[in-house]
C-alpha cells in the first residue's frame, strides 16, 4: 500500500511555497512598489539636479524616502499629501511637473503646511498615501478633493470673504453677490434668514454625496460637481425641483457653487480664525439692518418680480400678487404691509418674515414696508406696436391663453366680455396692449409680458390685438376665423 | 575543585544538548513506533491526538479537512486580531481614523487587516460546511451527540464574533448593519406590540439595551462590541473548541462504520505484530468500560501511527488555509466605507454575506425572520442526534440506504419551492401590500419565511411516514434548509438593491 | 450505612442537598447581579425633547425634516404634527418618497401620514407629541407617541 501521508506532504509543499511567495510578494509590494516611493525617487533626482549650491546640497543630503505627514491636531487632521508633494514649500520647485511642484502663490507664507495641513483647504482624504484614495472621487470618502478653481470656498472657513482681497476670492464674492441679487433668500435659509420653501442652505457645504440625488448626474459623483450642474439645470438633476433657474452664465453657476461649498460651520479652534472672521461672527449676532430695497431684492423679488404686476406662477400654480401696485398702495396702510410681511399669509407660499421666523429684524420689516409703499417703479414707456397683426394666428393664441376666462369668442366668462362693442369702442389699442402686457392689478388678469419671463412676444400681442378687434366686426355671429383656427400654423408663445 | 571545574566546563559544553533533552522529552526524531507514540503522547499540543489513527481518517474526501480549516481560520484571526489591537482604538472619535492608519501607514497593516477579514470569512464558511459534512456523514450519532451540540455552540459563537467585529471600524456599513442587527434583537417587540403587552413585558427592549447600552448605536455599543469581540467571545470559543477537540478523541476519533475493514495497515512492507494475548494480563476491563472487544488476536485495526501521518495531513490543511487566506488578502482589500453617519442610512444596508439569507427573511418579518426561524433552526439542529438514534451509516457520506436519493429529491424540491416563493413575493408582494390594514400578527405568522419552514416540515414528516426512517426525514429537512438558506443568501447578495428592491444585477442599481 | 438501607433523606444527604442548593442559589444571585450591570439606570443619549423653533417659522403646508432627530415636522391648515422617520421595522431612517416615506433597508413603504402601505414594517411611523414650551417655541417629545391625526393647534 502507498504511504498514507504522501499526498499531504505534496499539498503541504505547495501550500507553504505559495504562502512564502505571497508573503514575499506582499513585502515587495509594500516596500518597493508603492506609488509614493517612485515619486520620492523622482523627487530625489530633481533635488540632485538642483543641488547647485550649499543649501541645495544640504536639502538633498537630508532627503529620506519615507512616509511624510503634516499632523495638525488642532484641525483633527493628519495629512499625508506631503508624501508625494515633496516640493510643496520649496520655492525652487516652480518649474517641475506635479506632484513635485511648489504651492502656487504666496498662500503658504501665511498658511504653513505644518500648522494647517492640506485638507482644511483642499478637502480630499488626508490619511491616504496614493492619488486615487487622496483624491477620493470614487472611493468611500465624504469630502473629495476640490477642483483648484473651487478651493477658494474653504477660505471662508477662517476668513470673512468680504475682508479678503477681491482677487483672491473672486468666485466666492461673485457667488455671494449673485445669491443676494437673484433673491435666493426668498426660498432658502442662510445665515438664519430666508424662506422655507426650499431646503435650508445653512450647512450646504457640509453635505455628503449621499444627501444629494446623484441619479441624473454624470460622473464624478461629488457634491461640488452636483452643485455646479444643478445650478445650470435644477430640474435636470432634481426632477421635482421647484427652483427658478437662477443663472444662465456658466461662471454664475461656478460662483454659486463656490458660495454654497463655503457654507460649512466647522468647529475650528479660535487660534485658526482670522480676526475678521471673529468680527464676522460678531456681526452675525448684531447685524446692521439692510435697506428696504436690499431686503426686497434678497427676499422678495424672486417671487414678486419688481412687484408692480401680479403674475401667474406655473410652479406655485397660483397668482403671485402685485405688492407695489398703485391700487394696493392707495388702499393699504403701513400696518397692513408690516403685518403681512411679519406673519406671512398662511395657506400660501408666503412665509412669515419676522425675526424668529424668516429672520428679518423689525427695522428691516419696516424698511421693506416703506419701500413697498414707496410705490411702483416708473411705469414702463408704452411703445405702440408698429407690427401688423395676423388675426388668424391671434385666434389660436386667444384660444390658448385667453378663452379660458374671456370665453371662446370673447363673449365673457369669469372675465369681461372683450367682444362687447362698448368695450371695443372705449378701449384704445394702447390700453389693450398694456393690459395684456402687464395684467390688471387687483384682478385675475395676469401679465403676459413680464420682463423676467415673457409669455407672449411683441408679434403675439399684435396678433391678439388684431383678433380682438375682429370680435367687434362680427358682434353676433360666432367669429368664423376663431371657430376653426388653423392650429397647425399657430406659433407657440 | 578540579573535578567541579571540569564538571562545570563539561556541563557548559553540553548545555545546548541538555536544554534540548529537557525541552523535547524524546529529544530526537522518533524512529520506532514506540518513540512515535511517545512523541505524540508526551507533547502538550499533540497529546490531544491518539497515537494511532484509522486510515479512513486520512482520506481527504471524508472530511475535506473542513473542521481543521475552521480552526486554522480561527488561529489566523486570533493572531492578526491581536496585532490589530495594537493600533485599534475603540472610540467613536478615533476608531475610523485608526483603521485608516492601519490601512495606509502601518507597516503590513493593510495586509494584516485583510488577512483578519478573509480568515474570518473562511472560518464562517468552513464552519458551515463542516456542519454539513458531519450531518451528511451521520457523524453526530452516538456517542458523538454531545460534540454535535458543542459544534452548534461554536457555530453560534463564530457568527457572533463576526457580527461584533463588523461594528468596530465605525464606518457606514458597520453603523447600519449593527443598527439593523440590534433592532432584530429588539424584534420580539413586534410580537409584544401586536399583542399589546409591551408595557408589561419587553424582552426585545431588554435585549437591545443589553447589546447597545443605549437606545441607539453609539460609544456604549462600540465598547460593548469591542469587549465581546476581543475577549468574551474568543474566550468562549477557545473553551468550547478545547471541549470539541477533546471529545473527538474521547468519542473514539472520527466516526467510522462498525464494519470498517480491520486488520493491519501494511504500509512500508513490514508486517506489524498482532496483539497476542498474554497469559499474565487480563483484557476484560477495557471490554467492560468501552463495551467493545479488546483487540486481542487482532491487528490494531486499520490504523497507522499519528506521528507522522496525521500530523502531515493536519499541517497540510493548515497551510492550505493560510495560503488561500493570504492569496485572497493579497488581491482583495477588506472594505471600509465612509465614516458612520447616523443621519444617512446606507442604501442598501447589507449585512455580511452569511447573514443575508436571514436579512431576506427579515425583510418579510423582523421577528419571524430574525429571531423565530433562526431559533427554530438551531433547536431543530440541536435535536437531530437525539431524535435520530438508529445506528448505521456513520462516517460514510450518505451512508444509509436511500440517503443519496433523498438528498437529491430534497434539493430539487426545496430549490423549486424557495425560488417559487421568491418569484411570487417579488412579483406580487405580500399580505401588507394587499391588505394594508391587516393585523401584524397575521404577518408574523404567515410570511414567505414561515411558509418555507412549514412546507419543509411537512415534507420531512411525509418522508418520515413514507420511508419509516428518522434519518431520512432528517436528511430531507437538513437538505431543504441548507438549499433554501443558500438560495436566499445568493438572492440577497445579487438581486437585492437599494430600498431592498429586486434588480437583476447590481450594475442596475440607481445612484442616490 | 449500607446500600440496603431504605432510601430517604437522612442527615448526610440532607446536608449535601442543602449545600448544593445554597451553592446554586448563591451562583444564581451572583449571575443576576452580573446581568444587572449592563443595564444602566439612565440610558445615555441626547435629550428626547426637541425644540424645532417657533410656530411662525413653519409656513402652512410646509414640512421640515430634522435629520438628526429623525423626524419631520408638518404644518397644515389644521395644525402641527411631527412624524418619526425611524422605520418601525429595524430602525433605519426612512426617506421621503412620492407616496410618502420609503425605507432604504428592507423596502418598507409608508404614506405621508406614516401608515404602512408595503414591506415588512409592523407598525405605522409614530406620530410624536407636539406642544409648546413656556417661551412659545414648539416642542417635540420623541418619547411620547400620539394617535395618528393628532394635531397641535397654535
Amino acid at each position: 500500500m502507498k504511504d498514507p501521508s504522501r499526498l499531504y506532504r505534496w499539498i503541504l509543499l505547495g501550500a507553504s511555497v505559495a504562502t512564502t511567495a505571497y508573503l514575499i510578494g506582499a513585502a515587495v509590494h509594500e516596500n518597493y512598489l508603492e506609488q509614493w516611493r517612485g515619486i520620492q525617487n523622482e523627487y530625489r533626482e530633481i533635488l540632485r539636479a538642483k543641488a547647485t549650491d550649499a543649501r541645495g546640497r544640504e536639502l538633498l543630503a537630508k532627503f529620506r524616502i519615507e512616509l511624510k505627514q503634516a499632523s495638525v491636531p488642532g484641525l483633527n487632521a493628519v495629512d499625508r499629501c506631503v508624501t508625494c508633494h515633496n516640493g510643496i514649500d520649496d520655492p525652487r520647485m516652480t518649474d517641475v511637473p506635479q506632484p513635485h511642484r511648489a504651492h502656487p502663490g504666496h498662500i503658504l507664507d501665511r498658511h504653513p503646511v505644518d500648522r494647517f495641513g492640506c485638507t482644511v483647504c483642499h478637502h480630499g482624504q488626508g490619511a491616504a498615501t496614493n492619488f486615487r484614495d487622496a483624491k477620493a472621487e470614487d472611493v468611500f470618502w465624504d469630502y473629495p478633493l476640490l477642483p483648484p478653481e473651487m478651493t477658494e470656498a474653504t477660505c471662508a472657513t477662517c476668513h470673512d470673504p468680504d475682508k479678503l482681497p477681491a482677487e483672491q476670492v473672486p468666485l466666492l464674492r461673485e457667488g455671494k453677490r449673485l445669491y443676494a441679487e437673484k433673491g435666493c433668500g426668498a426660498c432658502h435659509k442662510l445665515g438664519g434668514r430666508g424662506g422655507t420653501l426650499g431646503p435650508s442652505l445653512e450647512s450646504e457645504g457640509a453635505k455628503t454625496r449621499h444627501e444629494l440625488i446623484m441619479s441624473n448626474l454624470a460622473p464624478p459623483y461629488t457634491t461640488w460637481h452636483w452643485q455646479e450642474v444643478h445650478f445650470r439645470d435644477p430640474g435636470g438633476i432634481v426632477p421635482a425641483s421647484q427652483m427658478r433657474n437662477p443663472t444662465v452664465i456658466p461662471s454664475g453657476a461656478l460662483a454659486l457653487t463656490v458660495y454654497m461649498l463655503s457654507q460649512w460651520k466647522r468647529d475650528i479652534p479660535e487660534s485658526y480664525l482670522a480676526p475678521d472672521k471673529i468680527e464676522q461672527k460678531f456681526q452675525a449676532l448684531h447685524p446692521t439692518p439692510l435697506s428696504g430695497e436690499q431686503v426686497y431684492q434678497q427676499y422678495c423679488s424672486a417671487c414678486h418680480g419688481n412687484g408692480a404686476y401680479s403674475r401667474w406662477d406655473k410652479k406655485f400654480n397660483r397668482f403671485v400678487p402685485a405688492i407695489r401696485g398703485a391700487v394696493l398702495v392707495a388702499s393699504a396702510n403701513l400696518d397692513y404691509f408690516v403685518t403681512n410681511i411679519s406673519q406671512g399669509r398662511p395657506g400660501t407660499q408666503m412665509p412669515a418674515w419676522q425675526q424668529h421666523a424668516g429672520g428679518l429684524m423689525p427695522a428691516e420689516v419696516n424698511a421693506v414696508a416703506e419701500y413697498l409703499r414707496g410705490g411702483v417703479p416708473a411705469p414702463q414707456a408704452l411703445q405702440l406696436l408698429n407690427l401688423r397683426g395676423d388675426s388668424t394666428r391671434g385666434g389660436s393664441l386667444f384660444l390658448k391663453n385667453c378663452a379660458g376666462c374671456h370665453g371662446v369668442t370673447g363673449r365673457g366668462g369669469i372675465a369681461p366680455e372683450v367682444g362687447n362693442p362698448v368695450f371695443q369702442q372705449a378701449a384704445s389699442d394702447g390700453f389693450i396692449i398694456r393690459t395684456i402686457r402687464f395684467g390688471r392689478i387687483g384682478t385675475a388678469m395676469p401679465a403676459f409680458q413680464r420682463a423676467e419671463s415673457p409669455v407672449l412676444s411683441e408679434q403675439d400681442i399684435a396678433d391678439l390685438l388684431a383678433c380682438l378687434r375682429g370680435f367687434a366686426a362680427t358682434p353676433h355671429a360666432p367669429a368664423a376665423p376663431i371657430a376653426h383656427p388653423p392650429l397647425s400654423s399657430g406659433a407657440q408663445p | 575543585m578540579a573535578t567541579a571545574g571540569k564538571e562545570f566546563l563539561d556541563n557548559l559544553l553540553h548545555t545546548p544538548q541538555s536544554v534540548k533533552d529537557a525541552w523535547l522529552r524524546l529529544g530526537k526524531t522518533p524512529e520506532s513506533e514506540r518513540e512515535e507514540s511517545q512523541a505524540t503522547f508526551h507533547n502538550l499540543f499533540l497529546h490531544i491526538h491518539s497515537v494511532r489513527v484509522h486510515l479512513r481518517t486520512l482520506r481527504p474526501t471524508l472530511t475535506f479537512g473542513l473542521g481543521l480549516m475552521a480552526a486554522a481560520g480561527f488561529l489566523l484571526t486570533l493572531v492578526t486580531g491581536i496585532l490589530l489591537m495594537v493600533y485599534y482604538k475603540p472610540s467613536t472619535d478615533l476608531a475610523y481614523q485608526s483603521i485608516k492608519d492601519i490601512h495606509f501607514t502601518v507597516s503590513t497593516g493593510r495586509f494584516i487587516r485583510n488577512i483578519h477579514r478573509w480568515a474570518a470569512q473562511l472560518m464562517v464558511l468552513t464552519v458551515l460546511l463542516h456542519m454539513a459534512r458531519v450531518f451528511f456523514t451521520a457523524s453526530y450519532k452516538k456517542p458523538r451527540e454531545f460534540n454535535w451540540l458543542v459544534g452548534l455552540g461554536l457555530l453560534v459563537i463564530t457568527l457572533a464574533l463576526s457580527f461584533t467585529g463588523y461594528l468596530l471600524p465605525w464606518d457606514q456599513l458597520a453603523y447600519w448593519a449593527i443598527t439593523i442587527g440590534s433592532n432584530i434583537a429588539n424584534s420580539p417587540r413586534e410580537l409584544t406590540d401586536a399583542l399589546g403587552v409591551t408595557k408589561w413585558m419587553d424582552p426585545g427592549g431588554f435585549q437591545k439595551r443589553l447589546l447597545l447600552g443605549a437606545n441607539y448605536v453609539g460609544q456604549d455599543a462600540l465598547i460593548r462590541f469591542y469587549v465581546l469581540h476581543v475577549f468574551l467571545l474568543p474566550l468562549a470559543l477557545v473553551t468550547l473548541m478545547s471541549v470539541h477537540f477533546w471529545r473527538i478523541r474521547k468519542d473514539g476519533g472520527l466516526a467510522r462504520p462498525e464494519d470498517a475493514p480491520g486488520g493491519l495497515a501494511e504500509w512500508g512492507g513490514e508486517p506489524r505484530a498482532v496483539f497476542e494475548p498474554l497469559a499474565t494480563k487480563t483484557y476484560g476491563l477495557m471490554a467492560l468500560v468501552k463495551g467493545k472487544r479488546p483487540p486481542v488476536n487482532r491487528g490494531p485495526e486499520n490504523t497507522v501511527m499519528s506521528w507522522p501521518h496525521l500530523f502531515w495531513a493536519e499541517l497540510a490543511v493548515f497551510m492550505v488555509t493560510v495560503a488561500v487566506t493570504l492569496i485572497l488578502s493579497f488581491y482583495f482589500d477588506a472594505p471600509l466605507k465612509e465614516l458612520a453617519n447616523p443621519a444617512i442610512p446606507e442604501n442598501p444596508a447589507k449585512a455580511p454575506w452569511y447573514f443575508l439569507g436571514i436579512q431576506e427573511l427579515v425583510s418579510y418579518s423582523a421577528f419571524t425572520g430574525g429571531l423565530l426561524i433562526p431559533v427554530i433552526v438551531l433547536a431543530g439542529l440541536a435535536l437531530i442526534p437525539f431524535l435520530d438514534r438508529r445506528a448505521g451509516g456513520e462516517g460514510v457520506w450518505f451512508g444509509s440506504s436511500g440517503e443519496r436519493t433523498m438528498f437529491t429529491q430534497s434539493l430539487a424540491f426545496s430549490a423549486v419551492v424557495t425560488v417559487g416563493m421568491l418569484v411570487f413575493t417579488v412579483n406580487y408582494g405580500w399580505l401588507r401590500n394587499w391588505f394594508p390594514s391587516i393585523h401584524q400578527l397575521w404577518i408574523i405568522a404567515i410570511n414567505p419565511g414561515s411558509l418555507l419552514v412549514v412546507i419543509f416540515a411537512v415534507w420531512s414528516i411525509l418522508v418520515l411516514m413514507r420511508k419509516d426512517s428518522v434519518r431520512l426525514a432528517a436528511v430531507s429537512l437538513f437538505t431543504s434548509f441548507l438549499v433554501s438558506f443558500t438560495i436566499l443568501t445568493y438572492f440577497a447578495i445579487v438581486h437585492r438593491g437599494p430600498n431592498w428592491k429586486f434588480y437583476w444585477w447590481p450594475s442596475q442599481w440607481p445612484l442616490h | 450505612m449500607s446500600r440496603l438501607d431504605p432510601p430517604g433523606v437522612n442527615r448526610r444527604s440532607f446536608l449535601s442537598l442543602a449545600s448544593l442548593g445554597s451553592l446554586v442559589a448563591a451562583l444564581g444571585t451572583a449571575a443576576a447581579g452580573i446581568l444587572r450591570l449592563p443595564n444602566p439606570g439612565v440610558l445615555p443619549g441626547p435629550a428626547r425633547r426637541f425644540k424645532p423653533g417657533s410656530p411662525e417659522e413653519f409656513a402652512v403646508g410646509s414640512e421640515t425634516p430634522f435629520a438628526e432627530q429623525n423626524l419631520v415636522l408638518f404644518h397644515d391648515s389644521e395644525g402641527f404634527y411631527a412624524v418619526s422617520t425611524t422605520c418601525t421595522h429595524l430602525g433605519c431612517s426612512v426617506g421621503r418618497s412620492q407616496e410618502g416615506f420609503a425605507c432604504p433597508c428592507h423596502g418598507s413603504r409608508f404614506d405621508s401620514n406614516g401608515k404602512v402601505i408595503g414591506g415588512p414594517a409592523p407598525r405605522p411611523l409614530p406620530w410624536l407629541e407636539v406642544s409648546r414650551a413656556a417661551d412659545g417655541t414648539l416642542v417635540v417629545n420623541a418619547d411620547s407617541e400620539v394617535p395618528e391625526g393628532t394635531r397641535y393647534r397654535v
